[in-house]
């Protein structure tokens, strides 16, 4: 079996902002070309490294964003060199790009100067703000693009947690994952017109834009009813304050918990169980039978003695029994783990999830990382390869796409 | 009509919420059509969701369905009666591509699991998003956006360090789920394409969160080290690339706030002579970015002694022309009423809708130059469009359909 997009050619020339967007074509069967200048994608020297040695083979997020990928390095500066691109992106079904508006046109590299050999070429520019309008030249990192698309000014605290907060960037380079996940959203609806016309395109993709829209319930409040929404701690921003999720555990670690008791059903299993540990006693009484009456938002004194209460249950229990217990009852709570603690849970394990790779420095001793985001029955996600050394296969790809003598 | 490269693409669409309403969205905008399955006892919450206009939701005034729901067709359909299931089925047999965000197991559970889905249709695409998918132990446990967030470690990756986790004042990975989801149906549509054959494709949503934290589980599996640790998370400044200044300073106005970030050290050069030079910043300490990223603490204080003072579009505005990555953080209606950009590149529209009036919207990301994607519909009524698919679609006579409407298989 092989994935959805074998025989597919990509080339890309990207660095942090577009390079999870090869990944993903590539995870699925294409085969990605990263073409990188001599010193090497500018994504090379982003930690954290192997052991903490920087070294264009030891960046752990080169490792993780370019699986798959094979390295050629071609340099721009040369004349052949701007031939050398111009014919891969001509060989190539799609290429994929980052870099500033106008740049590689200024080059003779752009997608006007291969375009006219390659009608069917499908070409995605990603940039912070998209090829035109007044910003179109002014610099962006993640957070600087996740401020401006509107992310940032959702995540923060309530006060009683931390007074006079900023808005929070959520760490991982977010927003390049946004704009990547449109890039391939682009990439594959005009591949699919090209599985019927034959024709190419160029993408015009936008980190601004594509973060803009992954902003969930700002934008219908603004459009309905001229509202801004209000930061709130780990739960939905939101046009008035909102009952808090979060809850420390016994063990000092934090929960999430959605309230208890909306319904009978989800309140008569929770009930059961706190009174079988000796909790909620008093939940028996019948002024707490009525559904309306356990609802925070109305204020009630029985949603107080219940949020008390469990308060209570959740401080003398570890979070990982909170968090199971209320899942095996129905309810949709989390704990807050670290990323890598989901190794430790065995139900990732039963799934096959996890990647293993090799690399610079690890003397062939393989290890973890994250694997398929979705399960295909027929084309499978899958690791052929680790990220590629620096110009590790510029005599073979430009004897298999060129036909050149090496 | 225009064509689009999804043109002639028909998705049986049994999801709700956010995340197959995400995915669908996606593939209408493309030209898909997208038809929503619904059914009155089990309506989507969303259709209730605030913002609404008005007092009162009435299933078809809520903003927030509004967002998800454009350019699809909506039937209603009562899947608890046999016949209703039957509907369902003539359906299936007449569409490219089938999903659900249910918890694992009910469409089994309805009798259409893949194989019986196949069986209908054998080059039929079937996608499913839920929390843990439909294998490994805890496949019967169930997410929100947040749960899956949590999980995945994105909720202890945002905060101040000493704080209470941040995490996503929004269910994020209801988004990106759904970004995974339509990802998928149009790479399985590629490969029937090529081949002709259909398949199933399982999505958790806790993994497509997982897969966002890549370079974090790479520091422990080869580093050893945790994000659990003294100082984490670094609340606005850097973790990897490491750069300083790189914070989110307060600005003059109510919760108004820029993001700055200095790469290197010309953007210090730069950020320093547009603050106008002062005393403090000449210190050599902050020459390097070493030395810099040692005295983060006295760097914003004097960064944001020149912030709070000034406008933060303007703030933006003097350190972007001096070449410095600076941004102002934006609301909803920064975005929609000030952000110049937006504008620009027309952006933002209206589309009529019966109980919303002029609903405003937002384009197609990303933006194809042959075959962009379109804003057509505002989001269907409750049930809008059942007579219109039972016929002309499923090609019932007028008696027909009266009949099973009579039976209550319409509700």
């Amino acid at each position: 079996m092989s994935g959805p997009l074998a025989g597919l050619r990509v080339v890309e020339r990207c660095g942090a902002l577009g390079q999870y967007a090869g990944k993903l074509l590539a995870d699925m069967g294409a085969d990605v070309v990263k073409v990188e200048p001599p010193g090497g994608s500018a994504a090379r020297a982003i930690g954290p490294f192997v052991d903490d040695v920087p070294g264009p083979d030891r960046s752990l997020n080169f490792w993780y964003f370019n699986t798959n990928k094979r390295s050629v390095v071609v340099d721009f500066a040369e004349q052949d060199g701007v031939a050398t691109w111009r014919e891969l992106a001509a060989a190539a079904d799609v290429v994929i790009e980052d870099g500033k508006p106008g740049e590689l046109d200024r080059l003779g590299a752009g997608y006007r100067a291969v375009a006219p050999q390659a009608p069917g070429l499908i070409w995605c520019a990603m940039t912070p703000f998209g090829q035109d309008g007044p910003w179109a030249e002014y610099e962006a990192t993640d957070m600087v693009a996740l401020a401006l698309g509107g992310a940032m000014m959702m995540n923060g605290y309530d006060p009683e947690d931390a007074e006079e907060a900023p808005p929070i960037r959520g760490h991982g380079d977010q927003g390049y994952l946004t704009a990547c996940h449109y890039a391939v959203q682009g990439i594959l609806a005009a591949l699919l017109w090209r599985d019927r016309t034959g024709e190419g395109q160029f993408i015009d993709c936008s980190a601004h834009e594509a973060i803009s829209s992954t902003t969930e319930v700002a934008l219908p409040y603004w459009f309905t009813q001229r509202v801004n929404v209000i930061r709130q701690t780990v739960r939905h921003a939101a046009a008035t304050r909102t009952e808090r999720w979060l809850y420390r555990a016994g063990d000092g670690r934090w929960v999430l918990v959605f309230g208890v008791g909306r319904d009978n059903a989800s309140w008569k299993r929770i009930k059961e169980w706190f009174q079988s540990e000796g909790f909620g006693l008093q939940f028996d009484e019948p002024r707490f039978d009525d559904p309306l009456n356990r609802q925070a938002a109305r204020g009630s004194p029985e949603a107080a003695e219940i949020f008390a209460e469990l308060g209570r249950f959740i401080a003398a229990h570890t979070a990982e029994e909170v968090y199971r217990g209320g899942q095996e009852r129905r309810q949709a709570w989390g704990i807050v783990r670290s990323p890598e603690e989901a190794l430790f849970d065995p139900h990732w394990d039963d799934r096959g999830f996890w990647a293993e790779v090799e690399g610079e420095g690890r003397d062939g001793r393989p290890v973890r990382m994250p694997g398929a985001p979705y399960r295909f029955g027929a084309t499978p996600w899958e690791l052929r390869r680790p990220a590629p050394k620096l110009g590790e296969h510029t005599g073979e790809v430009l004897a298999e796409w060129l036909g050149r003598e090496t | 009509m225009t064509e689009l490269p999804l043109s002639g693409i028909r998705v049986c669409d049994l999801t709700w919420v956010i995340a197959g309403p995400t995915a669908t969205r996606i593939l209408a905008d493309f030209g898909a059509e997208v038809i929503r399955v619904e059914h009155g006892q089990a309506a989507d919450p969303i259709r209730f969701g605030r913002p609404i206009a008005g007092e009162r939701p009435t299933l078809n005034n809520s903003g927030f369905f509004n967002y998800f729901n454009r350019n699809k067709k909506s039937v209603l359909l009562n899947v608890r009666h046999p016949m209703g299931m039957e509907v369902l089925q003539r359906l299936i047999r007449v569409s490219d591509v089938v999903i659900e965000n249910f918890s694992s197991g009910v469409l089994e559970s309805w009798g259409l699991d893949y194989a019986a889905q196949r069986a209908i249709n054998p080059g039929i695409i079937y996608c499913s998003i839920s929390g843990f998918g439909h294998t490994g132990r805890d496949r019967h446990y169930t997410t929100w956006g947040p749960t899956a967030q949590a999980l995945s470690g994105l909720t202890l990756m945002s905060g101040l360090p000493g704080k209470p986790p941040a995490g996503w004042g929004y269910s994020y990975l209801d988004h990106t789920a759904g970004y995974y989801a339509a990802i998928a149906i149009m790479m399985a549509l590629h490969h029937r394409n090529m081949t002709g054959e259909g398949q199933a494709i399982d999505i958790a949503q806790v993994e497509t969160g997982m897969v966002l934290a890549g370079p974090a589980v790479l520091d422990f599996t080869v580093n050893g080290r945790s994000w659990l640790r003294e100082g984490m998370p670094p609340g606005n400044r850097a973790w990897e690339p490491a750069m300083a200044p790189h914070n989110t300073y307060r600005c003059a106005g109510e919760d108004r706030w820029v993001a700055i970030a200095v790469r290197n050290d010309a953007e210090w050069e730069a950020l320093r002579r547009a603050m106008g030079e002062p005393a403090w910043a000449a210190d050599a300490r902050f020459a390097t970015a070493a030395g810099r990223l040692a005295h983060q603490d006295e760097l914003d204080r004097g960064i944001g002694a020149w912030t709070q003072e000034r406008d933060a579009y303007q703030v933006m505005a003097t350190l972007q022309t001096a070449g410095v990555p600076a941004g102002v953080c934006q609301t909803a209606g920064d975005r929609v009423e000030r952000d110049p950009q937006l504008a620009a590149r027309g952006w933002w529209t209206t589309m009529p809708h019966p109980e919303l009036g002029d609903a405003g919207i937002d384009g197609v990301a990303p933006r194809l130059s042959k075959t962009p994607g379109t804003n057509r519909t505002a989001s269907p009524l409750m049930g809008e469009h059942t007579y219109e698919v039972m016929t002309a679609m499923l090609g019932m006579s007028a008696e027909e359909y009266a009949e099973l409407e009579a039976q209550g298989v319409f509700m």
